[in-house]
């Protein structure tokens, strides 16, 4: 009976290996929307893809964010009842746009941009384009663009204008990934970015070129308050590298001085 | 006369202290030909004593809720004195422990030092990585990151694949039907008094097996015969061998050295070797971090999963592979140690170097 026992602990032992919980890592499944509009060909799967690049995905933000419907329900994914909105018509779209981009949109429809929206003006996507929407940089100011409509003159000068704050928003920007990677809490200082690059990127809207040229400078020097902690936290990780290097010349230095007495205690016989 | 020599007098008359410090460690002898390999054991000792002195200062900083887990270590990793170095420490350090554990068997297994008469230290020895793994496992969880949420949540719901029972396992494991509060209080729990219990029996054990039957002489030289496995309990000597103090405690020392001046060169020059970018992101059950993988020593495992067509199968090849590792000394019944007259396990033991390597990389890039 006991042998019996032992016979059934031994054959089930593999069995029980899972609890060692050796990790599987899988997959778990995506939204209703981008389990039906992925598969289909065409214009019905073609936002799906264009999504997958663009800086909403990489934050996160699904098609329900901008669409409504409900992502967990099939048969209700497209229903209005449960907040479905659809595709806006061309007018509207700097409204479904700026239920999250709020400031730019106040800038926008205040400008000649806005105040021409639905007389051949330019809304959101024309310059952002939509599923496939990037992070904005001042490249998006570019004589193609807008010479589709205007001279590029103006434009010229609003993007000479923002092109250097804009360059340092993005290198205090990567600073801060760095740090984060390495540990150091930067939640602060990338909220201070986050409203700063904000408040800084609505008022190309406004396209208004002294406007821009005037705030330029609180830009400026909001930036550098960020850059010197940062340049702070940096020195302070390569104390420790050159403290850590002596820990270790001294561990190699020990273990090298360890050896050599071992080997003498071996002549010695 | 010194206070100092007083008091140890005072001790040596009355418990014989000097004896015993002399038999374990001036006259105890070891084998004239030991290698390298058999510093190991000191630098796992090393490592372990590490993992609980700095197990234990984290202790009194973290919270273990899943509310607190994920604040409580960024404020270690910022605001405590030294706290980031204690944390990297301890994080680096079960990876290095691994690898020292992982080097320390094959070693055994190169030498034959598993045979009898030391089946039970092969097996004590080997309890104590799967013991390790369970805890890097358990430890994985408490920062409550994204990394560790997912990695727990995928981790425990293989234990779902069991037939009959896998629900009711998958629901012991986590506490509830998804990972939560529940499931970080049992792995605290495990983590930091229930393993950690079991951790320091089986070390105890481990090495009272190795101080009992004797150091095993390693299977080289010309003067190397087998013997049979001993009918009666026998403690092998090695006498006009090297003693352990001061002779051998010098390598060991040396070994020590070098291993804690690699795991101190990770940390202070690549942090995050070990740290995937999901570890300093707070947990968020609706958001799966997008090409999670398990640590390195877990890789071969992820990627005998992907190539089985069912999960379960996948679990039972792992099962059996540890399995015909921890019951090796009871098949493996010949006395011959040496690796020149044992051509096929030699082939074998290289093999299964190759397929972990192999599995490895494959996982890592798949």
């Amino acid at each position: 009976m006991r042998r019996n026992r032992f016979r059934l602990l031994l054959a089930a032992w593999p069995l029980l290996f899972p609890l060692l919980a050796v990790p599987s890592f899988a997959q778990t499944a995506e939204t209703v929307c981008i389990q039906c509009h992925g598969s289909q060909p065409g214009p019905l799967g073609a936002p799906v893809a264009a999504w997958r690049t663009s800086i909403h995905a990489a934050n996160g933000i699904s098609c329900h964010n901008c669409h409504g419907g409900d992502p967990t329900d099939m048969a209700n994914a497209m229903n209005p009842a449960r907040g479905f909105l659809g595709a806006p018509k061309e007018n509207d779209i700097p409204a479904f746009c700026g239920r999250c981009h709020v400031g730019v949109k106040e800038d926008y429809l205040a400008s000649a941009h806005g105040r021409a929206l639905g007389h051949g003006g330019p809304q959101c996507v024309t310059c952002h384009t939509n599923h496939a929407v990037q992070k904005a940089t001042p490249d998006l100011i570019n004589s193609q663009s807008c010479s589709r409509c205007h001279d590029y003159g103006r434009a010229e000068q609003i993007k000479a204008a923002v092109v250097e704050t804009d360059r340092r928003i993005t290198e205090v920007d990567r600073s801060l990934a760095d740090l984060h990677r390495t540990g150091i809490v930067t939640k602060e200082m990338e909220d201070e970015l986050f409203s700063l690059r904000n408040r800084f990127h609505r008022i190309f809207h406004s396209v208004d070129v002294d406007k821009v040229r005037s705030q330029t400078a609180d830009f400026q020097t909001e930036l550098q308050k960020i850059q010197g902690h940062i340049t702070a936290i940096e020195a302070q990780l390569q104390r420790r590298k050159v403290w850590g290097g002596v820990v270790v010349a001294l561990l190699v230095c020990w273990g090298i001085v360890a050896l050599l007495v071992f080997e003498s205690y071996r002549k010695e016989k | 006369m010194g206070l100092g020599k007083k008091i140890a007098d005072f001790i040596d008359v009355r418990l014989g202290v000097r004896d015993i410090l002399e038999q374990n460690l001036t006259k105890y002898l070891l084998p004239r030909n030991i290698n390298s390999w058999y510093t190991l054991g000191a630098v796992l000792l090393t490592l372990f004593a590490l993992q609980i002195g700095t197990g234990i200062l984290l202790l009194v900083y973290y919270t273990p809720t899943a509310d607190g887990a994920f604040h409580s270590v960024q404020r270690i990793m910022n605001d405590i004195p030294f706290g980031w170095l204690i944390r990297t420490v301890h994080a680096v350090g079960a990876n290095v422990i691994v690898l020292a554990l992982l080097l320390h068997m094959l070693s055994v297994l190169f030498m034959g030092s598993y045979k009898p008469p030391r089946e039970l230290t092969w097996v004590a020895g080997f309890l104590l990585l799967l013991l390790s793994l369970g805890m890097c496992l358990t430890g994985y969880l408490l920062p409550w990151s994204q990394l560790s949420f997912w990695a727990t949540t995928v981790a425990t719901s293989s234990s779902g694949e069991i037939p009959m029972i896998g629900d009711a396992v998958l629901r012991f494991l986590r506490g509830g039907a998804t990972v939560g509060q529940a499931t970080l209080g049992r792995f605290f729990a495990l983590h930091v008094i229930g393993f950690p219990l079991l951790f320091g029996l089986l070390v105890s054990s481990h090495l009272f097996f190795v101080r009992r039957v004797g150091i095993s002489k390693p299977p080289f030289g010309p003067d190397w015969r087998p013997t049979e496995p001993p009918k009666a309990f026998h403690h092998e000597e090695h006498p006009g061998g090297i003693p352990f103090f001061p002779h051998y405690v010098a390598k060991d020392g040396a070994l020590v050295a070098f291993f804690l001046a690699l795991l101190l060169a990770v940390v202070f020059f690549a942090p995050t070797l070990f740290f995937p970018p999901a570890t300093f992101e707070p947990a968020n059950p609706f958001v799966t971090p997008k090409g999670i993988k398990p640590e390195w020593y877990f890789l071969w495992a992820y990627q005998t999963l992907k190539i089985f067509p069912s999960e379960f199968l996948g679990l039972a090849v792992q099962g059996v592979a540890v399995t015909l590792l921890l019951v090796l000394p009871f098949l493996d019944r010949s006395p011959e140690r040496r690796p020149v007259r044992r051509p096929l396990f030699v082939a074998v033991y290289l093999l299964g170097i190759a397929i972990f390597l192999a599995l490895g990389v494959w996982g890592h890039y798949s």
